[in-house]
């Protein structure tokens, strides 16, 4: 047996555990190897010195002590005892619990840091009239603009009238949005940094159409007379649009006799028609006198249509509603009509389509 | 060193029913052991008063759930060890011994060497005159690995049977005797280098 394995067994010697004839070619080794030898003599005081340990007394006043402990612990609020419990548990159970709470503090302070610039954009999507809104902020939105209306036939101007402002307004959309925005973003900046105290969201949505009226105004260009023309399809694209002229249709059994009738009814009520093209006649009427005239036409002849949100819709969206009227024709015929209507604020245009029985 | 008579099943029970004279003989009966194996695992009187008293509140606290009473001995003495470790743990990262460097590492047969614990003597035996045993013995202990100093705390000290051991520690008898062969080699070693 090499000294090694003998030194493996100095513990079984001491202890007596080796077998006999263990014990034996140990103690052979041993009697034969003077550093083996040493080595288990070194042993044994060792394990002398280690046994002959005594034990040390507990000190005075433990139990009442320990009595207090048990007092306070039962007094003690909860959250103490938890943090208590908590320290006791083995490092296995708190390292996993402490990672997850780790990672999920990561995701939520990367949630966090998105969310802040997506609610900037929404901030800005909202102020943009031109982007999809929410209910809410539609309704928000039509109440600012209904607010507009009550403030518009205050001073006097009548909603439905189609005005030269109004045509030039809708002809340039593009500085409208433009300025509307670069308006905009530094107060949004500012709304940002002010976050105690941000604007209420209807004081921000009722402001942006007055400033961007405005400013379409400043920019709007004066018409040159040479170009009236060649831009006056979009105008009357965009002016109908916006301040669609009145459209009666009427039914009628006898043309020529309803013509006539028509023509009375215009020059009674103050107006003058504008034009007679086989079914389709435009006749300008002074504003005040138009729920009259309109009345009377009602009387000569019931209207296929009565809705007028219908027949406002087939204005604005079709000019074409008139079947064997030849589109071209009437369109510049309407251009140059609504030019001159364009000119008298304070008249309206009425349409009204003659339709054989 | 004999180990001490067990605790009665009956006194057991009496605790268990919430009887603080019951709860009080165990406190009696076992705080001896209980403070003793604290100390030789932290090798200090206060901090195992403390690990002593925070153990029989645990057993206060949960004594209601032990199942079989003969096992209270085995029981009792898992707790103690168990406070042991996690009190080691917290004591080392506060840095609270500040004498000759718990956190060096242990020799080995490797050549890893600790600092060397210096005395005046070359003799052992005129260092058994000089000083303390126990306090030189107690040193030693500390500069082990925590796992060996339990193995030669319950067994050489407080005189645990290998079955118990085994039992109290999850491992084979076999593993049990070589790791403490280890230990007591390691131990061996650290006080001869601590003498020269």
């Amino acid at each position: 047996m090499d000294c090694e394995k003998v030194r493996d067994r100095f513990s079984s010697l001491w202890e007596k555990e080796l077998t006999p004839s263990e014990e034996k070619i140990v103690k052979e080794h041993l009697s034969s190897c003077p550093e083996c030898q040493k080595e288990f003599e070194r042993f044994e005081k060792t394990m002398g010195w280690l046994r002959s340990v005594a034990e040390v007394e507990v000190p005075e006043g433990f139990l009442p002590e320990l009595y207090k402990k048990i007092e306070e612990r039962k007094r003690a609020p909860l959250g103490e005892e938890v943090r208590g419990r908590w320290l006791g548990f083995p490092l296995s159970f708190k390292l996993p619990v402490q990672a997850v709470a780790m990672v999920a503090i990561v995701f939520l302070v990367l949630y966090l840091t998105k969310m802040m610039p997506m609610e900037v954009f929404r901030l800005k999507d909202a102020k943009q009239p031109s982007f999809p809104l929410s209910e809410e902020k539609k309704s928000e939105q039509v109440l600012s603009q209904k607010e507009m209306e009550k403030e518009r036939r205050v001073s006097g101007a009548p909603p439905e009238t189609p005005r030269p402002k109004d045509v030039d307004l809708a002809k340039t959309p593009v500085p409208r949005e433009e300025k509307f925005e670069g308006a905009y973003v530094p107060q949004v900046k500012a709304e940002a940094k002010k976050v105690e105290t941000p604007p209420s969201r209807t004081e921000v949505m009722a402001y942006p159409p007055i400033e961007s009226k405005e400013a379409a105004r400043a920019k709007a260009p004066t018409p040159e007379p040479g170009k009236i023309e060649k831009g006056l399809a979009a105008k009357e694209k965009s002016a109908v649009a916006s301040k669609p002229p009145r459209e009666i249709i009427l039914k009628v059994s006898d043309r020529d006799k309803m013509i006539s009738k028509l023509q009375e009814l215009v020059k009674q009520f103050g107006g003058e028609m504008v034009t007679a093209e086989e079914n389709i006649f435009l006749a300008s009427l002074p504003t005040g006198s138009f729920p009259e005239f309109e009345k009377e036409l009602m009387g000569l002849s019931p209207p296929t249509q009565t809705d007028k949100a219908i027949a406002k819709k087939q204005a604005a969206g079709n000019l074409t509603a008139a079947p064997g009227v030849k589109r071209e024709e009437v369109d510049e015929k309407i251009k140059e009509l609504a030019k001159r209507a364009a000119d008298q604020e304070s008249r309206t245009m009425v349409r009204i389509l003659l339709i054989q029985e | 060193m004999k180990p001490s008579p067990k605790v009665q099943k009956e006194t057991i029970e009496s605790c268990k029913a919430g009887d603080e004279k019951a709860f009080t003989e165990i406190v009696f009966h076992s705080q001896k052991k209980v403070f003793n194996i604290a100390y030789r695992m932290l090798g200090n009187l206060e901090e195992a008063k403390d690990l002593a008293q925070e153990v029989f509140i645990s057993v206060f606290e949960s004594i209601k759930d032990l199942k079989e009473e003969v096992k209270f001995d085995a029981w009792l003495t898992q707790i103690t060890l168990n406070h042991c470790r996690n009190r080691w743990k917290y004591l080392k990262r506060r840095k609270y011994f500040n004498s000759d460097s718990l956190d060096d590492p242990v020799e080995t047969e490797d050549g890893n060497m600790p600092r060397a614990i210096v005395d005046p003597s070359d003799n052992p035996e005129t260092l058994y005159e000089k000083k303390s045993i126990q306090h030189f013995i107690q040193r030693g202990l500390l500069k082990l690995k925590e796992d060996q100093r339990e193995l030669l705390v319950l067994r050489d000290l407080q005189g645990f049977s290998y079955e118990e051991m085994g039992k109290l520690l999850g491992l084979p008898e076999g593993t049990i005797k070589s790791k403490l062969h280890r230990a007591r080699m390691d131990l061996k070693g650290i006080l001869e280098r601590a003498a020269h």
